[in-house]
């Protein structure tokens, strides 16, 4: 019995994790609705910012994330402004190549600056845990976990209750009736860019005190967040919140009593019959099924 | 049919590219050309659901699935490649079926995104059935120079097996695009409601073209395979090589083209290989950085791809007056 | 200033044409390694040690008076090592080509050479297919994925069992390994090996390279209950799962099989929960240096040349391979016909505890050597120390509690 509620509260933990890492990608694929395949070299970007801060300066990882998540809130604008804006007008698809060619390009970069090793930082709390009733809690990993879940009520609340955040929602509706109403839809379009990738970065930050950061460590990211947001529904914070724990959790149950090589086929397996069954994902509500096709 | 550019550019190029095997001893060049058809043939067959507006970057899997068909039978039961080719044909049009029934539905960015998990979960299942598969380890073919055994000493046989190949597969894609089923899928790709307001079935003819592009990118995998004489997991359900690369070339090219594809694969191929040549030894990861810009300036400066600047100079030539098709309307 | 500056540059210009001007031929080798891409790390690392070797040939005079060079080349994927064997044979015209790290990419590139019958000389990939081929102009310098199974066998037998207070018939092994080429048949073999000399193994646990989170094979191995526990990774997968074990209170020791267990990050992340972890390795550093002779010599061209301490054992390891390839090159007089050097290759006898690394050098008639042996390293304050077999050990093996 014990193994069961611990193989859960690994799963919701990882889960968090992946739910911080993906709430970015919503505003940005929600918002501009571009697949941005660089999307898991904004978290490599933002490992390696903790990395050499923590190894110059002695900066604590938690501590770093005031100083990198203006910077990389920066870097998502610069993006947007050099990378995106030019080719909003062109087809989805060209878009896609634009990012990969972003991915190979900030990957590389990264090798040639900061070669292949592979680097982790050693803080007090990296092994850390919590024991309540014979049950192991991580701490770094609930400090991610308690992030993910503060971010996307913040998140919440922005897109609920201001401005900035309803005309947000009302372009993740339709950007057209958006435009029609007065949004200056471009504008928000660099906002989204800059906000997704700030939180991107934060999941990056937190990451760091129990992960290892190399040039190629943002693959398995970019298309796990993408998973995870397409489940919780585009435009839907809290649902990505979900949709990232139920990752987590089927990927921990998977691994566990299946088979751990076989565990990403398990959620990429899932992806795909929620996507069929349920297209507004699995937490978003209202429609969604035009959007992505089934009607 | 009048003759046009095509068949003036087109007869001499391929009567040179019958002959540079006799003009040049190193395998080296024919591996270079080979490669270019390999693509060119990948890329064509990519090629065949972008009419209808349907970018799959799940191809790897049917890549694999015919690979591996054919392997397997090779070296478990000793059956010619050649059979096994077909066998692949097959085998992948199935797993084609598989991907298509239920993902044909989806649209844009979601039929992308789930057909590169439907390959990443074929991957996993490769590396995992070790039984079937041998798992990451491969499978080690033993070399036996022979036709029957599709196994050369020589460059030669593969150059002109893929050089059939590619020339026979772009004439293929070419008489498809003319089809009724052509006209089908591109009326679906400029707007899917109005195509079915027509009365056009659009869900057959994607499924009908997604069949075609499944089943012969397995046939294609087979060539490879037999040619790099390697099989293992990671290389042949590479999402890199053989889901985004095609794709890549497709759309630098000129997607939904007859001739976009082949200017691509043209292009890119041997950029690709140069770059790691001259800049890959001189700073790790150099070659990547320059063809990572390279791709984000052509989406920037050439969006409909490669074949968009060539179309105003076809236009103008005699005897190609009839419906010009631009790369740009149909890359949607 | 400006004239200070020519100068120099002239002064630079000649210094070099004239360090140049002691070889008047050069013989070509291909170095064909994974240098980008997700095995840059490593794939470099091996590449520099056989550029130590070249240097320090060059210095003691080339090979029958001609000047060693390479034509390095980037096989970043299996692919590229294809095209890259075929360029350097082909366009490049090198007679030889050494290589390559990884056992998949050294398939592939190896089989364009024997087609060509152009010698390949593999320095550090594993798989144990390598030379199973039958190629005649292959061989292998380091050791194969059995040898490395022999080992940690070996070692289970002689002196962890004893040490638990067991027969070696009652030790339970559990294999925890990434799922390439690389985990997969060091896996293969150690079951294969153990089922031979009565070790019960009682789990098998693939899991991917690049998984974020290793919760559940560590889940697994507590049900399984093994004594030991085997570990096959590369580098994060490595560090991530020690962390995880420690964290989700794993009680069997882990033992790793080269790969990530020997990186000095991996002791640089766990701190002080490294310490105790074992590991079978090619040679490292901290070793006694009688029974490797030139290792000192070679650490320090190394810190001379990239400024750096060695990453790992692997620079070694092709450090070796390439001057044992030298030796035979030096025994044709330079002369690349494959039979002359399949001659020159086969009587090479040179007994263990004679070279850098300590392995001796005997080709088998499949071209792979035989006296290359894996030892077995263990964690201790931070540095990787090796603890057997005794003639090359340091320090004695510790069980840690």
């Amino acid at each position: 019995m014990d193994l069961y509620i611990q193989v859960l509260v690994s799963g919701l933990l990882l889960g968090g994790v992946y739910a911080l890492i993906s709430v970015g990608l919503n505003l940005i694929f929600g918002v501009v609705r571009i697949i941005n395949f660089a999307h898991g070299e904004m978290v490599m970007i933002a490992m390696y910012l903790t990395f050499w801060l923590h190894h110059f300066s002695k900066l604590d990882p938690y501590v770093s994330a005031i100083v990198i998540m203006p910077v990389m809130f920066i870097f998502g604008i610069v993006f947007q402004r050099i990378v995106v804006q030019p080719i909003l007008a062109t087809s989805a698809t060209m878009k896609i190549f634009a990012t990969v060619g972003v991915s190979l390009l900030l990957q590389n970069l990264a090798l040639i600056a900061w070669k292949g090793d592979f680097r982790t930082v050693q803080t007090s709390y990296s092994m850390s845990s919590l024991e309540v009733f014979d049950i192991i809690v991580s701490i770094p990993r609930l400090v991610a976990f308690s992030a993910a879940l503060l971010s996307i009520i913040v998140l919440y609340y922005f897109l609920k209750y201001t401005y900035v955040g309803k005309a947000l929602r009302a372009i993740v509706e339709d950007h057209a009736v958006a435009r029609l109403m007065g949004v200056n839809v471009e504008k928000h379009y660099i906002l989204a860019f800059g906000m997704g990738t700030m939180f991107t970065a934060l999941g990056g930050v937190l990451l760091m005190p129990f992960s290892s950061v190399y040039p190629t460590v943002g693959v398995t990211f970019t298309l796990l967040a993408f998973v995870v947001v397409v489940l919780g529904g585009l435009g839907s914070m809290s649902g990505t919140f979900f949709a990232g724990l139920f990752i987590g959790v089927v990927e921990s149950i998977g691994g566990t009593f299946v088979s751990p090589a076989l565990k990403e086929a398990i959620y990429f397996a899932i992806f795909v019959l929620v996507l069929l069954v349920r297209p507004q994902g699995l937490f978003g509500k209202g429609k969604g099924s035009e959007e992505v096709g089934l009607k | 049919m009048k003759p046009n550019l095509r068949y003036w550019l087109g007869a001499p190029a391929f009567l040179i590219l019958l002959l540079i095997p006799w003009f040049f001893q190193s395998t080296f060049v024919l591996h270079m050309h080979t490669l270019i058809f390999f693509y060119i043939a990948l890329t064509a067959v990519w090629n065949i659901p972008a009419f209808g507006g349907k970018l799959s970057l799940g191809h790897a899997a049917f890549f694999g699935i015919g690979a591996y068909t054919a392997t397997i039978l090779y070296v478990k039961y000793g059956i010619t490649p050649w059979l096994g080719l077909l066998a692949a044909l097959v085998v992948s049009m199935l797993g084609g079926l598989v991907m298509t029934l239920p993902l044909i539905r989806l649209r844009g960015p979601f039929f992308t995104l789930a057909s590169i998990a439907f390959a990443e979960v074929l991957r996993m299942i490769a590396i995992d059935w070790r039984s079937l598969t041998n798992g990451s380890v491969g499978i080690n073919i033993p070399f036996k120079p022979a036709w029957i055994n599709m196994t050369f000493q020589g460059g030669k046989p593969f150059y002109y097996m893929s050089l059939i190949l590619a020339v026979g597969i772009v004439w293929l894609t070419y008489r498809l695009k003319n089809s009724a089923l052509g006209f089908h899928l591109r009326a679906a790709a400029s707007d899917e409601e109005a195509a079915q307001a027509l009365g056009i079935n659009t869900s057959r003819a994607h499924f009908i073209a997604l069949m075609w592009s499944s089943g012969l990118t397995g046939a294609i995998g087979v060539f490879y395979v037999f040619y790099i004489y390697v099989l293992e997991p990671h290389t042949i359900f590479s999402l890199d090589l053989f889901s985004l690369q095609p794709a890549l070339n497709g759309i630098i090219g000129g997607m939904g083209t007859i001739s976009g594809p082949v200017i691509g694969a043209i292009l890119m191929t041997p950029l690709g290989e140069f770059l790691r040549f001259y800049l890959g030894t001189i700073q790790q990861g150099l070659n990547y950085v320059v063809y990572g810009l390279v791709l984000i300036a052509t989406v920037k400066f050439i969006p409909g791809g490669i074949v968009s600047l060539l179309t105003p100079i076809i236009k103008r030539t005699p005897g190609r007056k009839k419906i010009p098709l631009s790369g740009q309307v149909e890359a949607r | 200033m400006k004239k200070a500056a020519v100068t120099l540059v002239l002064c630079g210009a000649l210094a070099i044409v004239f360090s140049a001007a002691g070889f008047a031929e050069t013989l070509q080798i291909g170095a064909l390694y994974p240098i980008s891409g997700s095995l840059a790390l490593l794939g470099e690392e091996s590449l520099r040690g056989a550029e130590i070797a070249r240097l320090e040939r060059n210095k003691a005079g080339g090979i029958a008076g001609r000047e060693i060079v390479f034509e390095k080349a980037d096989g970043s994927t299996v692919a590229a090592a294809r095209s890259e064997a075929e360029r350097l044979i082909e366009q490049k015209k090198v007679p030889i080509i050494i290589g390559s790290y990884s056992s998949s990419r050294c398939m592939a590139a190896s089989e364009v050479a024997a087609r060509k019958e152009i010698p390949y000389f593999e320095l550090g990939a594993i798989a144990n297919a390598i030379t199973g081929r039958g190629y005649k102009t292959m061989w292998r310098t380091n050791p194969t994925a059995q040898d490395f199974s022999k080992s940690q066998v070996a070692f289970i037998t002689d002196w962890l069992a004893s040490q638990m207070g067991k027969q070696p018939s009652e030790m339970k092994v559990s294999i925890a390994h990434e799922d390439s080429d690389y985990g997969t048949s060091v896996a293969e073999s150690f079951s294969t090996l153990a089922k031979e000399s009565g070790i019960q193994v009682v789990s098998v646990e693939p899991y991917s390279a690049n998984a974020t989170d290793l919760s559940s094979v560590i889940f697994r191995l507590r049900k399984a209950e093994p004594d030991i526990v085997i570990a096959v990774s590369y580098a994060q997968d490595a560090i991530l799962m020690a962390r995880q074990a420690y964290e989700l209170k794993l009680k069997a020791p882990l033992m790793g099989t080269g790969g990530g267990h020997s990186l000095q990050s991996f002791a640089d992340a766990l701190g002080a929960q490294a310490d105790g972890v074992l590991n079978v390795d090619f040679t490292q550093y901290a070793v006694n240096t009688s029974f490797t002779p030139g290792l000192e010599e070679f650490l320090a061209l190394y810190k001379a040349t990239f400024q750096e301490n060695p990453r790992s054992g692997h620079s070694l390891a092709n450090y070796m391979g390439a001057s044992v390839v030298f030796d035979i090159l030096g025994k044709t007089g330079g002369s690349m016909n494959p039979e002359d050097l399949r001659k020159a290759a086969m009587s090479l006898d040179i007994p263990a505890g004679t070279t850098a690394t300590g392995w001796g050098v005997k080709f088998d008639a499949n071209g792979q050597n035989v006296r290359a042996v894996p030892l077995v390293t263990q964690w201790r304050d931070g540095k990787l120390v090796t603890v057997w077999p005794q003639d090359a050990a340091v320090m004695d093996p510790i069980l840690k509690e």
